[in-house]
């Protein structure tokens, strides 16, 4: 190869990836060499710094038919059929344009499993946001709603759940996580890997221009400062070509035409031609000028990097490429055959007959780890996890039980989610806002099954305490598609953190994954699936963001009609409490709203009875016992008692006597946050039947009061005394409408 | 004081995709045989009538006002602004 080179000290490498590079090539890399090895070693594509930490997540599981590795976990869900799904962030495109950036989130996770076989049939999110007040905030609030949204509705899938946290540390450095799953016949799985040589490599959909083309270094010496602002332009979906290239390729893989399929995401076609090759264990030829480019004037090297959206890269047979052609004319999709498989084991681009890339595929796809520090926070010295707050006075309880329902944290999200098609494709059964988990019926797919799927995070738990606030979550989204009825069969994680190079922030990231690690094997929940979000630092302040793990877990429900919603039925039913209240409201809505305070001791999960607790609470769901069945998390007993009777527009009366409870205090039995506990309600003729599931293994399920028709939310102290005393209405009004005032001003 | 009218115009940057732009000329101008356009971008234009002291002060106000009220976004569209008789 004659052609310009990229010296050692011009390629944006660590001194451990250059000899690597090096020593394997025994030569300068070329331009476009460059470009793809530095994409490929960055840490969005490598995972270097988490690569180490993350084989401590159970990935096993009898149901587990594609893990960690592949673009999205698939499991077994019975009846033929696998549930296919993942989350993954889309946080520093979205910061900068929060309409172009979350809709592109959406398109590329849906993208993620489609590229598995499955038809993608829900969508959640998740935003870490500043502080709700800030106008900033709300215009990136806004803007994000509004790019999930259109995506989502335009391509006709619909949304299924989601989180949203304030908290200043997000205020610059937003999180935006988006999440897919979709349902398939376990013998359509496509895999991303290209194992016969002579099979061709198709590339479908959109033209490549320079979306989301970071400047690789070495090149950005050439650019002045007027091009500087064109390049690298933000990505723009377009949900309309992705409708068409979602039923195209699904055609196609029921026609039996894909050999190997993998979807154009992070380092575009630089990646397809290396993971598939090495995947398969074969090597790949591509010639690059058969790739449609958007600008006239694009080096090879960024249309090897492109970002750009709605593509999806195939393996095909010889014999079967006019088959496939004939399925993308029929949806009118541009496509072209870029090269073919080979058996070199190596990525070879061709442009205008001269080779401009000839590297192995494995030292693309493998390259090395790095060996980051790790040193106990500083801050956390400072914390008292034995702090208790000065117990407010009876009297003050109405006013702390308003405030905490009113702040950012526990306000309705309905302003957000009303903006999402929640009905298309008729597969919800339990919508957003209507229970803790969205559960989706899968009766187009021939089963009475359902699915159930929940986000959860806790990023102030998880920086007061990362090793318990992870296992929290874990704890606090199993428990979600529990309270519904659904087992917990597997989770997929996305885990935000800010800069890995910095040992305490790393420290962090390494407790939390142990945290959720112990979790999930305690609850027999493997992880088959997840992305890492490092960098999320706040240049402006030069704080880094809370550490934010988000995860994805799904359930199993065996008949999706046994679902169960969060909302009172009906006056007089009986309300239980599933488990003992701790003392444990470090990182609480309590301890944040009223008292301001990082102090208190962070909840702990229950390794030992955990998924025990969470599977009398199914079998109580599937047996008919309940008629409504809430977890109770963040803001405690009394938030997740008010919002059943806001939901079923009733209210309760709640003796605190009842509570089992290592302390007397009535602000710590409605606000702790102790995990593995539950509301239900029961008809008064259920009641022996549901509290012996309970006590079989010997799980605390107490009665603490009755539903009223009374519209008013009533709690009794120790002594029978009334010490909170609430209209419905009251706390409803501006829970329900304080967003919308936020977003849209005051009517 | 006197009125002043003012055009706003914002497209997306020169190089970002336009799928609107491209649906349009695809789907519609080349299938039904317009078939010499080979370029179609989409916009916005605002056209606004308001008060100032002289068209430079209108202009300014203009400004302002879609800087702050964030009308575009500088990371993903361009905008212009032209005063008009």
């Amino acid at each position: 190869m004659t052609q310009e080179t990229v010296l050692r000290d011009e390629i944006n490498l660590t001194k451990e990836e250059k000899e690597v590079v090096y020593k394997t090539l025994n030569r300068e890399p070329t331009i476009p060499e460059a470009a793809m090895l530095e994409v490929m070693n960055s840490e969005h594509c490598s995972y270097k710094s988490s690569r180490p930490v993350l084989p401590k997540l159970p990935t096993e599981g009898p149901r587990v038919i594609c893990g960690p590795g592949e673009d999205a976990g698939v499991v077994d869900i019975g009846d033929g059929l696998a549930l296919v799904f993942k989350l993954e962030s889309h946080n520093h495109p979205s910061a900068l344009d929060p309409f172009n950036g979350a809709a592109t989130g959406i398109g590329g996770i849906i993208r993620d499993i489609l590229c598995m076989g499955a038809r993608p049939i829900g969508l959640l999110d998740s935003f870490r946001l500043g502080d709700l007040s800030d106008p900033h905030t709300k215009w990136l609030l806004k803007w994000v709603t509004k790019g999930v949204g259109d995506y989502g509705n335009c391509v006709g899938i619909s949304n299924a759940g989601g989180d949203i946290e304030f908290d200043p540390s997000f205020q610059i450095n937003c999180l935006i996580n988006v999440g897919c799953f979709g349902v398939m016949r376990k013998d359509d799985l496509a895999l991303s890997r290209a194992t016969t040589p002579g099979d061709k490599l198709i590339l479908l959909g959109g033209s490549t221009g320079r979306d989301g083309i970071g400047g690789a270094s070495f090149a950005s010496k050439n650019i002045t400062e007027d091009s500087e602002s064109d390049r690298g332009a933000v990505q723009i979906g377009d949900p309309y070509m992705k409708k068409l290239i979602i039923e195209a390729t699904l055609e196609a893989i029921k026609a039996g035409v894909v050999e190997g399929l993998k979807d154009l995401g992070a380092a575009g076609v630089t990646c397809s031609i290396s993971e598939t090759a090495d995947a398969g264990g074969t090597g790949t030829e591509i010639q690059l000028e058969k790739i449609r480019i958007r600008e006239d004037d694009m080096e090879p090297w960024e249309i090897l990097v492109s970002e750009s959206q709605e593509r999806m890269f195939f393996v095909v047979k010889p014999d079967n490429v006019k088959k496939i052609s004939k399925i993308f004319d029929k949806y009118e999709l541009p496509y072209e055959i870029l090269g073919e498989v080979t058996d070199t084991g190596k990525c070879v681009v061709k442009y205008r007959d001269q080779t401009i890339v000839d590297l192995p595929a494995h030292l693309l796809t493998k390259p090395p780890a790095a060996d980051r520090k790790a040193t106990y926070p500083k801050y956390l010295n400072k914390l008292n996890q034995k702090w208790l707050p000065k117990e407010p006075k009876d009297n003050e309880l109405n006013d702390i039980c308003r405030k905490i329902m009113a702040s950012d944290n526990m306000i309705s999200r309905e302003w957000v989610y009303r903006q999402y098609d929640t009905e298309v494709g008729l597969h919800s059964v339990v919508k957003s806002g209507q229970a803790d988990a969205g559960v989706f019926r899968l009766s187009e797919f021939g089963t009475k099954k359902g699915i159930a799927v929940t986000f959860d995070g806790n990023s102030n738990q998880c920086y007061l305490d990362p090793y318990n606030g992870g296992a929290g979550i874990m704890m606090e989204a199993c428990s979600n598609v529990a309270a519904v009825g659904a087992e917990p069969i597997a989770m997929t994680d996305c885990l935000n953190f800010g800069n890995p190079e910095h040992p305490q922030v790393f420290w962090t990231f390494e407790k939390v994954v142990e945290g959720l690690a112990d979790a999930a094997k305690a609850l027999g929940v493997p992880c088959v699936g997840g992305n890492v979000s490092f960098y999320n630092h706040d240049e402006v302040r030069d704080v880094a963001v809370k550490p934010s793990p988000v995860i994805f877990v799904a359930g199993l429900l065996d008949d999706v009609e046994k679902a169960v919603n969060n909302s009172f039925k009906s006056p007089e039913e009986f309300i239980i409490l599933i488990g003992d209240t701790n003392t444990e409201i470090g990182g609480s809505e309590y301890t944040k709203v009223i008292h301001s305070s990082d102090d208190g001791q962070v909840p702990k999960v229950d390794f030992a009875n955990a998924k025990n607790v969470l599977k009398k609470v199914v079998k109580a769901v599937n047996e008919g016992l309940v008629t409504s069945s809430h977890d109770i998390s963040k803001g405690g007993l009394f938030v997740a008692l008010t919002e059943m009777a806001m939901a079923g527009n009733l209210g309760f009366k709640v003796g605190l006597k009842r509570i089992p409870a290592d302390t007397q205090r009535s602000d710590i039995k409605l606000f702790s946050e102790t995990h593995g506990r539950f509301l239900m309600t029961a008809k008064q003729e259920d009641m022996d039947k549901l509290i012996s599931i309970f006590a079989e293994d010997e799980i605390p399920a107490s009665y603490i009061g009755s539903v009223t028709k009374e519209k008013k939310l009533i709690i009794e102290n120790d002594e029978n005394q009334v010490i909170v005393e609430l209209s419905i209405e009251d706390i409803k009004h501006v829970w329900d409408t304080r967003m919308e005032e936020e977003m849209e001003g005051k009517k | 004081m006197a009125k002043f009218n003012a055009e706003v115009i914002i497209e997306g940057k020169k190089n970002a995709r336009d799928p609107e732009g491209e649906t349009i000329m695809r789907d519609l101008m080349i299938k039904h045989g317009y078939d010499m356009v080979s370029s179609v971008r989409s916009g916005k234009i605002l056209k606004i009538t308001l008060e100032a002291k002289n068209e430079k002060e209108a202009e300014d106000i203009c400004w302002n006002m879609v800087n702050e009220l964030r009308i575009y976004n500088p990371v993903a569209h361009v905008c212009t602004i032209k005063m008009v008789k």
